[in-house]
């Protein structure tokens, strides 16, 4: 039987669609409807996969309102052959560990199970633009009950069965064999996807698309919609720039861009007026009665991802947030970190050093990397022992994968790239009572321009937090904990995905979270393989600054650059004194690695470049001519204020 | 697996405008009438309907009753009807409420619109009726067969900026089709090929053109009444620059406003979108957009040669209607109506080749009949000269004018020529008045309040190119553009460009570069009209590509 390609889609508002309103703010409600980006490349992905199985059936599956229907057809138009849509008011509000229920229930009925006899591989992109949350990939994966593999940026069929797959993990990526059937999340970084064609699109316009309602695959109401998702949004406050409008530099050749930045740099730019706040409207908290829904669970669970032997940064910084909250707690509530790997007994203390109550050791020759299932496995039985109240990750590639996995396990919801974690309650008006404590998560979403409180009422309550948003905890040296051992039944299913290769840059570049100056190189500047981005950042060094040079994604994706220097979403997340992005346009997963910097500088030659939205100052030109012209001056003595180490 | 899909119409039309549309709904009405059964395919290169579309517009109404007789007039979304029209003489520092109307120019009765609303509404209409409408696709090459067109092809996509196929490569589909109507709009890419093909301009004028930058703003009540509509003449205009500047009052407190300028202006470094900006800052002007914001920019040329201008609209299989066949009435520079009614020409002549499987030149042919006895032809034929006369200047053109209306249209010397744009500009050596950075010192400082700099104007068009693709500005030669338009010319293309598409770059050492910023093209096509010695070709980008206008 031929192949199966199914991509899953979702429709989002144009994220890039920058039409000024009659205000002057951004208006978004005018913003059209795209396929998310993600998910066209999973569609470009199904369509290369046809190269190789030109027999193979293309189906496109989507859940959303008849809307919906618009962006099935541009699939159809692209070169699928079937769509279905899932579209019932019922589904209105669902969170992502619904709507994976949803969709798995919808593929079930269109015959792909576990056990399918045809072979069939599911698409999906990585995350939506406008949840950010990548959640849904791993949680199809789980109720299906198939093997997956997230952050994938190209995959081919190796013709006996199995997906080779390209995964990016921190600092590298990995090859991953998978047998068929499997989940595959694709990011945006692999072959782009192709325009439709005139003949798809008259296919498309007649094509019957095939619409269920929750009835028609057999779907019940309790763990769907609004009431029943397992998490919910309860407020959504816009995010205000902290940072005054741009100051751009004016001239007419290099030279005197650069004369006007510098004095306009030398001067401090532009001063932000902020807005006297109302006063804040204490809300009575009525008096309803309290009630705690935690049926017992108790503590925290954190889990240390480890890399290179070492325990990864990110995993230490969730400390941070770990121990704030035992400690808002109270009740002497214990903060337990699960460790698994080969040989990891030893990296212990310093998780106990940096806040760890307890470390709960699973120890496997098989574990030494990182793979979905045993971990996903493991994790969710240490949750049924120990019953933690909250589960911790970092929102590395890793954890962002790991915890929907486990939350679709524990039947929990998870709140995806947290930058707030706090105890609160809620006060439920309609039940009259009050949810007390609950994990309250503080995260950015519609392209960083509001932040989302989401509370969680199935415990575990777990979520992934942004790398680099909390700081390392303080080492305690000599600080006492408990080390203990579980031990996991595993099965030979739990390692049925491969890993071939396992590549990593040069460790992590530590320096890039020290330095002074980081100077970014962007899609715009690979065609001299970022020589004058480096040259930039060594004139600053021989003047004796802390600076350092680094990258967006697309340049790391030519192989210009390695991961470990990518800024942003997907890299790190930085905050220099002064970051200087050259030819970087500006994606909102790049900003959200730079924008914490102290003084942003844009370089680009398109004046309607997104970066300038979020500088403090701006030259428009190309970086060819601007780079060593401020290169002399860099020369010459300008430091962007920036002292020189003493110790040079 | 690059295989070639092939689609088969019985009619293609070309391009989504006011004429294309008119054609189709004419077309599917007759068919529909005569009982017949046939495909209509409309392409359309914009993202969507309107998005390529730009007008002034006042729009004279009578045509779209005749298109469209069983429709509620008041359905149709014309803006406002003009109450208040006024001509103004404007110099530096005063504005003069001329008296009376020019001839020609009266718009009693008219309507204000947004022409892109009003296409996004007959594409509606069409749907309806049963026309196959496709928005972002670009068509890149005229199908022959045994040297006759057989339809059209779409533009190849996932191409490298060398044209190497990339992974995503999706060929573009080939549209057969008994006849195609080349409703492009002004100098409509596909149409010069074809003209230079057969050879359609043969013994006509050389087709002049003018460029038109328009702002939408919205203002506070009061500053102007919709409906209420103004012209101006004169600055920041010479006397020998041919054009104007239009006010248009629109509902909701929105102000349309514009400046169209004659290509055929001699000073190299003069900047169309620079001098409607310093238009904008006449007292005149000024006080109608203060306390307003800008909500839209764009720029388009039109055809204004005129009669004798026209090519030969119809070959084997094929017509032209629109702009694309140059159907613009001077001196109002009004073409909407003039679109529409040749596209229901169009329409009407394809649907009788259609019923007698005769689609051959000389079947097509009654398109050009039935166009010498309409009033396309009574409008366009009276003022024949009108355009050629104004090439002298404007008080000879004004006075030749003059003699026009007495004489009928003919002037002293029967049929007048004109020189195609590209070759009016003079080099800098030859340039006697001041060129017009020191013509206008002082007032090109633009304060992003009133006046805007073209970046952030072009930032108000939602402009928007695919990186990954072959630049679609071509220089013919790269040599003689850098020995010839950027020696002896200055390369004129930096200041004409509507949209920031072009600069001169100076290194250090003095190099002189010309860099190409395509992403900011507004397809306005003035660099393939007025670049000296024809040095660039406009060819289309990809489907979806360009602007995206909302309501203009």
């Amino acid at each position: 039987m031929a192949l199966t390609i199914i991509s899953l889609i979702k429709q989002v508002p144009l994220p890039s669609e920058m039409r000024m309103g009659e205000d002057g703010l951004m208006d978004r409600t005018k913003a059209k409807s795209i396929i998310n980006i993600d998910c066209q490349y999973g569609l470009e992905a199904g369509l290369q996969l046809r190269k190789q199985h030109p027999d193979a059936r293309l189906v496109v599956c989507s859940m959303g309102p008849k809307s919906f229907e618009t962006s099935l057809r541009t699939a159809i138009s692209m070169g699928y052959d079937e769509a279905y849509l899932l579209s019932d008011r019922k589904l209105g509000g669902s969170d992502t560990y619904a709507t994976g229920l949803a969709i798995s229930k919808m593929l079930n009925h269109l015959g792909f199970t576990k056990d399918s006899k045809d072979p069939f591989i599911i698409l999906a992109g990585r995350q939506t633009s406008d949840g950010d949350t990548a959640h849904v990939p791993s949680q199809v994966a789980e109720k299906i009950g198939i093997p997956q593999a997230t952050f994938v940026e190209s995959l081919k069929a190796d013709g006996s069965g199995n997906v080779i797959a390209k995964r990016i993990i921190e600092g590298g990526y990995q090859i991953l064999k998978l047998p068929i059937p499997c989940v595959i999340s694709l990011t945006p970084t692999g072959i782009p996807p192709r325009k439709p064609s005139l003949s798809g699109a008259i296919k498309a316009r007649t094509l019957e698309i095939t619409t269920f309602g929750i009835d028609n695959i057999g779907l019940g109401t309790e763990k769907i919609g609004i009431n029943g998702s397992p998490t919910i949004v309860v407020k959504v406050v816009n995010i205000v720039s902290e940072r005054p409008p741009v100051t751009m530099s004016e001239g007419h050749n290099e030279a005197s861009l650069v004369d006007s930045f510098i004095v306009n740099f030398k001067k401090g730019g532009n001063v932000l007026e902020k807005k006297d706040k109302a006063a804040k409207k204490e809300i009575e908290r009525p008096h309803f009665p309290e009630k705690d829904f935690r049926n017992g669970a108790r503590g925290i669970i954190t889990w240390a991802e480890v890399t290179n032997g070492k325990i990864s940064r990110p995993s230490i910084e969730l400390l941070t947030p770990a121990r704030n909250l035992a400690a808002q707690l109270g009740n002497d509530t214990k903060v337990m970190t699960l460790i698994i790997g080969k040989n990891v007994q030893h990296l212990a203390q310093t998780l106990i050093e940096h806040g760890s109550d307890e470390v709960i050791l699973v120890e496997n020759d098989k574990l030494e990397e990182y793979l979905v299932l045993p971990f996903s496995s493991i994790f969710a039985q240490v949750i049924k022992e120990r019953k933690p109240e909250i589960a911790l990750f970092a929102a590395t590639t890793s954890g962002r994968e790991l915890a929907p996995r486990i939350g679709m396990k524990t039947n929990s919801g998870v709140t995806a790239d947290c930058t707030g974690l706090e105890i609160g309650e809620y006060i439920d008006k309609k039940e009259k009572v009050i949810y007390t404590p609950i994990l309250e998560s503080r995260r950015p979403t519609y392209g960083e321009s509001k932040l989302a409180t989401i509370l969680g009422f199935v415990c575990p309550q777990i979520s992934t937090a942004r790398a680099g948003t909390f700081e390392v905890p303080k080492r305690v040296e000599g600080r006492q904990g408990i080390v203990s051992r579980f031990n996991p039944v595993l099965n030979d299913e739990d390692f049925v995905v491969e890993i071939l290769k396992t590549v990593r840059g040069e460790g992590g570049l530590q320096n890039l979270f020290d330095a002074d100056i980081v100077i970014s190189g962007g899609r715009g500047t690979t065609s001299d393989s970022l020589g004058l981005i480096k040259a930039l950042a060594e004139a600053l060094k021989s003047q004796g600054i802390n600076a350092e040079w680094s990258c967006s994604r697309p340049v790391v994706d030519e192989g210009v650059s390695e991961y470990a220097r990518q800024i942003g979403q997907t890299g790190k997340t930085i905050r220099p004194k002064v970051y200087i992005a050259v030819g970087v346009s500006g994606a909102i997963q790049h900003i959200a690695g730079m924008k914490e910097s102290e003084t942003i500088i844009a370089i680009d030659h398109n004046p309607k470049a997104h970066i300038f939205h979020y500088a403090d100052f701006g030259i428009v030109g190309e970086y060819q001519d601007l780079l060593p012209e401020l290169i002399e001056r860099v020369k010459t003595g300008f430091k962007f204020g920036i002292e020189a180490r003493k110790n040079q | 697996m690059s295989y070639i899909d092939i689609i088969s119409s019985d009619v293609l039309i070309i391009g989504g405008g006011p004429s294309g549309l008119a054609a189709s709904i004419r077309l599917a009405d007759i068919l529909k009438q005569r009982g017949q059964n046939k495909r209509i395919l409309l392409i359309e290169k914009g993202r969507s309907i309107g998005s390529h579309i730009l007008s002034g517009a006042v729009i004279k109404p009578s045509v779209f009753k005749e298109l469209l007789p069983e429709v509620d007039f008041s359905e149709i979304p014309f803006n406002a009807k003009v109450t208040n029209d006024k001509t103004i003489l404007l110099t530096e520092k005063r504005a003069i409420a001329l008296p009376f109307h020019l001839p020609y120019m009266s718009n009693r009765g008219n309507y204000t619109a947004s022409l892109g609303q009003i296409c996004r509404y007959l594409a509606l209409k069409a749907e309806e009726k049963g026309v196959e409408i496709y928005t972002g696709f670009a068509v890149d090459e005229i199908l022959y067969k045994d040297g006759k067109v057989i339809g059209a092809k779409t533009k190849d996509t996932g191409l490298d900026h060398h044209g190497h196929q990339l992974e995503n490569f999706q060929a573009g589909t080939r549209i057969e089709a008994k006849i195609t109507i080349f409703a492009e709009g002004t100098r409509g890419s596909l149409t010069k090929m074809l003209i230079k093909k057969f050879n359609l301009d043969k013994d006509r004028n050389e087709q002049v053109y003018s460029l038109g930058c328009k702002e939408l703003w919205t203002v506070p009540q009061g500053n102007i009444e919709a409906g209420q509509i103004f012209h101006t003449m004169g600055y920041p205009l010479d006397n020998d620059e041919f054009g104007g500047g239009f006010i248009y009052g629109l509902k909701d407190n929105k102000v349309a406003i514009g400046l169209v300028v004659g290509l055929d202006f001699k000073d190299p470094t003069f900047d169309v979108h620079d001098a409607f900006q310093i238009w904008k800052t006449t007292s005149f002007v000024s006080r109608i957009l203060k306390g307003g914001k800008l909500v839209e920019y764009g720029a388009k040329t039109l055809p204004e040669g005129g009669y004798y201008a026209i090519p030969k609209l119809f070959v084997d299989n094929a017509i032209i209607i629109g702009d694309s066949a140059g159907l613009v009435a001077m001196p109002a520079l009004k073409g909407i109506h003039l679109a529409i009614r040749s596209g229901m020409l169009a329409a009407q002549t394809a649907a009788n080749a259609l019923s007698h499987n005769d689609t051959s030149e000389k079947s097509l042919e009654q398109y050009q009949n039935l166009l010498n006895n309409s009033s396309i032809h009574k409008e366009m034929y009276a003022v024949r000269n009108f355009r050629q006369g104004f090439a002298k200047g404007l008080i000879a053109g004004g006075l030749h004018f003059g003699t026009q209306l007495i004489t009928g249209g003919a002037g002293f010397f029967g049929r007048l020529r004109s020189d195609a744009d590209y070759k009016t500009t003079l080099k800098l050596s030859e340039l006697k008045k001041k060129p017009f950075k020191e013509r206008f010192k002082g007032k090109l400082e633009f304060d992003k309040v009133l006046t805007f700099d073209k970046a952030t104007d072009v930032y108000y068009s939602g402009v928007y190119h695919d990186e990954q693709q072959v630049v679609h500005l071509q220089i013919n030669d790269m040599e003689k553009f850098n020995s010839i338009n950027i020696e002896q010319y200055g390369a004129p293309e930096q200041f004409f460009c509507s949209s920031e598409v072009y600069e001169l770059h100076t290194s250090k050492t003095g190099q002189k570069e010309l860099r190409i910023h395509a992403e900011n093209c507004m397809h306005c096509k003035t660099c393939d009209i007025k670049s000296p010695g024809e040095a660039i070709t406009w060819v289309v980008p990809n489907g979806g590509n360009g602007p995206d206008f909302q309501n203009m």
